[in-house]
């Protein structure tokens, strides 16, 4: 609203006040999405909208798109396959939104890609891995920071190549994320040829981690590969700690999902210290790009009402870049036309609060910008340490690195 | 003369029924009605499945996930392997689902009650693990299928299995229906009062145990295989999700299993209070409004929705006789 009635004191004053009353009966744009806020995915479907949220009150203090308000349109997918469909047909059949943003996370993501791809809708993609590969939809775009499939697997071995490390050892939950992770590491080690000496897939309630510790500590592997989830995630550091892991270890961590996130860290405190794993955002000096910190402000104010993850770094930045992005490009083109907006995010890079975005043919990262930390000096149950500079140390990408591996595992522990 | 007119009326309930539907798919344009719709029938043969087990042999099944899981990987693995058209995966998984039912069946010969409830769990654990592990169907990551083009008269595929699962409720309530009041029927009402009682007046409690849990595992599979090409998506979590379980169990018990019409009652009620409420409230509290209807009728209506019908219904038809 300032804006416009800024840009209407070069106008005569009735002509302001007509067009302000025509714009406020003008509809708003509605962004439609399904988001996991109840069952497993729930914890990060609500960071991830609290992120969207609050761009969507920015761009609306700023004025809106196209002079229009912007509502979002929201629905709980129970963090399941099977309830986006009916609900994305749902916001374009009967709600009739202008633009579709993916839900959290890649199985809920995963039956709707088909459906928009036959429709040929534009979907903002929000932290899927890899769902458009046999898809091909070519008006997708992932926030994520993923990158090329193989980047994620290839980043960590980079770092333990020169460390030093000559073999492998796989620890991987029989989960979707996990054993997507597992299939590109084996992949790339098979490529530099570097020999996989253990490698474990447990079932997904494995709370007892000790006896495979023990299995992959007498393996003695240099380089340990872990993609687990939130509760063995916890359990298998609990492991480590109590039976060591051996001084052949360069470096432990990967694919650790559960680390990034609040709770999980200030519960397991100390016994991060050493591990290096992936993560999207982290409070260290190379990741504050224009209004990364404002946004952090208002999360951190608006996270402890909404009673979500009070760090954020995980995934609401990215609800907020994905908002960034589509704002660039209607405002750029001046229109919702789908396929025009979706050839602006192709050919163009995007400024957003977790830096420069572009995009490659299939929709993902052009280049990954996953991150690959260490943790560093980490003590026992305080949340407000991970929000100084210095505790999770950036070692990937070179253009954010913030420090040097610490190796060997043993050794970065204390 | 009474019970043929009762079949007469029943038939032309169905074909009125498939020709509303099969009409709907050629009027209606907006697709989300066939979205919701395919839900809704869905638990509708799911819960009617369930009952012809849990509700006339009184045998609580928990495994409707693991039946429905394994519905949804016959057709994925049939689809992969050779581009089966749909109806050969129903029917293949109606198979398969039913030799899964002969090996539950088998199960009853020793374990009764919640014995029995907590091996159909375990069940439903053991194949997710076995499908999780299976790399062909796309293991623990899931799979994408790519749909086949959509057959005439229908002009997109979500309309067609809209008509398929339509068809698939009316088998399954034709085939309880023929149960229910057939000796199979009286049988498993005599096992489910007292099953030792009934062995030894004669009836052969292992035979039928074995016919309802063939014919209830066929019925949850074959409602199963469409979810593949519905969601053209699948992975274990979603096709071995309780919450199918525990949807089919409730929708039964709120209509009441004393008769066929119970469970379809129930699933229509909850399946479209389930879809409505995922398009409006939509957060924690659609759990919490289920889980009060739930309590609600077990408190006020033990014997479901016909229970509350039942009493009126008999004055009438006494009163016309």
């Amino acid at each position: 609203m300032k804006r416009r009635t800024f840009l209407g004191g070069a106008m005569a004053v009735a002509v302001v006040g007509h067009g302000s009353s025509a714009l406020a009966q003008q509809p708003p744009i509605k962004i439609g999405m399904s988001m996991p806020q109840t069952g497993g995915l729930a914890g990060g479907g609500k960071a991830s909208l609290l992120g969207i949220e609050i761009w969507r009150d920015d761009v609306n203090a700023k004025g809106g798109l196209l002079g229009r308000k912007v509502e979002l349109v929201v629905y709980d997918d129970k963090s399941s396959a099977s309830e986006t469909p009916a609900i994305y047909a749902k916001l374009v059949d009967v709600d009739k939104v202008d633009l579709l943003f993916a839900p959290y996370a890649t199985v809920p993501t995963a039956p709707i890609m088909p459906f928009v791809k036959q429709r040929g809708l534009l979907l903002m993609g929000n932290f899927s891995f890899q769902v458009n590969s046999k898809v091909g939809h070519d008006m997708w775009f992932n926030n994520a920071p993923w990158g090329p499939a193989d980047s994620w697997a290839a980043s960590f071995l980079d770092l333990a190549q020169k460390a030093g490390g000559k073999n492998m050892a796989l620890l991987t939950a029989d989960q979707e994320f996990a054993q997507n992770l597992a299939l590109t590491a084996r992949d790339v080690a098979k490529k530099r040829n570097i020999p996989i000496v253990f490698d474990q897939v447990y079932p997904p309630n494995t709370v007892e981690f000790s006896s495979i510790i023990r299995a992959l500590k007498a393996a003695k592997p240099d380089i340990v590969y872990v993609a687990s989830y939130p509760p063995d995630s916890a359990g298998i550091l609990r492991a480590v700690n109590e039976i060591g892991i051996g001084d052949s270890v360069k470096i432990f961590g990967g694919g650790m999902v559960g680390l990034q996130f609040a709770a999980v860290m200030s519960n397991l405190g100390s016994l991060l210290n050493g591990v290096v794993n992936y993560n999207t955002w982290l409070p260290e000096k190379s990741m504050y790009f224009d209004g990364t910190k404002e946004f952090f402000d208002k999360y951190t104010k608006r996270a402890v009402e909404a009673k979500v993850d009070p760090l954020g770094y995980y995934l609401a930045p990215f609800g907020y870049a994905m908002g960034q992005m589509i704002e660039a490009a209607v405002g750029a083109t001046k229109s919702l036309d789908q396929k025009g907006i979706a050839k602006y995010l192709r050919e163009n890079e995007h400024k957003t609060i977790v830096g420069p975005i572009a995009f490659s043919a299939d929709g993902e990262r052009k280049e990954t910008a996953t991150l690959q930390a260490q943790f560093r000096g980490v003590k026992d149950k305080d949340i407000e340490q991970f929000r100084s500079s210095g505790r999770q140390v950036i070692l990937f990408p070179d253009k954010l690195k913030t420090g040097e591996l610490i190796t060997p595992f043993e050794a970065a522990r204390n | 003369m009474n019970k043929r007119s009762h079949s007469i009326a029943f038939w032309a309930a169905v074909a009125v029924f498939l020709v509303a539907v099969l009409s709907m798919t050629q009027i209606v344009r907006n697709e989300y009605p066939f979205f919701a719709g395919y839900v809704i029938l869905q638990f509708i043969a799911l819960a009617v499945a369930w009952s012809i087990l849990g509700g006339y042999a009184g045998y609580v099944n928990f495994g409707t996930n693991a039946f429905f899981g394994v519905g949804v990987y016959t057709a994925v693995a049939l689809f992969k392997a050779t581009g089966a058209p749909l109806a050969v995966q129903i029917a293949a998984a109606a198979v398969v689902g039913m030799t899964l039912g002969f090996g539950v069946g088998l199960l009853t010969l020793r374990m009764r009650g919640i014995f029995f409830s907590i091996a159909t769990i375990a069940l439903a654990i053991i194949i997710e693990t076995f499908v999780m592990n299976w790399r062909f169907v796309g293991g623990a990551a899931g799979i994408q299928i790519q749909r086949p083009p959509v057959t005439a008269p229908f002009d997109s595929y979500v309309k067609m299995l809209f008509f398929v699962q339509a068809v698939l409720v009316v088998i399954a309530v034709a085939i309880a229906r023929y149960v229910q009041n057939s000796r199979i029927g009286r049988g498993l009402q005599a096992l489910r009062d007292d099953e030792l009682a009934a062995e030894c007046t004669g009836v052969p409690t292992l035979k039928l145990k074995l016919i309802a849990c063939m014919i209830s595992g066929a019925l949850i599979s074959a409602a199963g295989a469409p979810a593949a090409m519905y969601l053209q998506y699948a992975d274990p979590s979603s096709a071995f999700n309780l919450s199918y379980s525990v949807s089919a169990l409730a929708m039964a018990l709120i209509g009441g299993t004393a008769h066929w019409i119970g469970p379809v009652l129930g699933a229509i009620l909850l399946g479209s209070t389930q879809q409505l409420l995922a398009v409006t409230i939509s957060s924690e509290v659609n759990v919490l409004v289920l889980g009060i209807m739930l309590v609600l009728f077990v408190v006020g209506a033990p014997k479901g929705i016909i229970g509350l019908l039942r009493p009126r219904y008999r004055l009438r038809a006494g009163g016309k006789q």
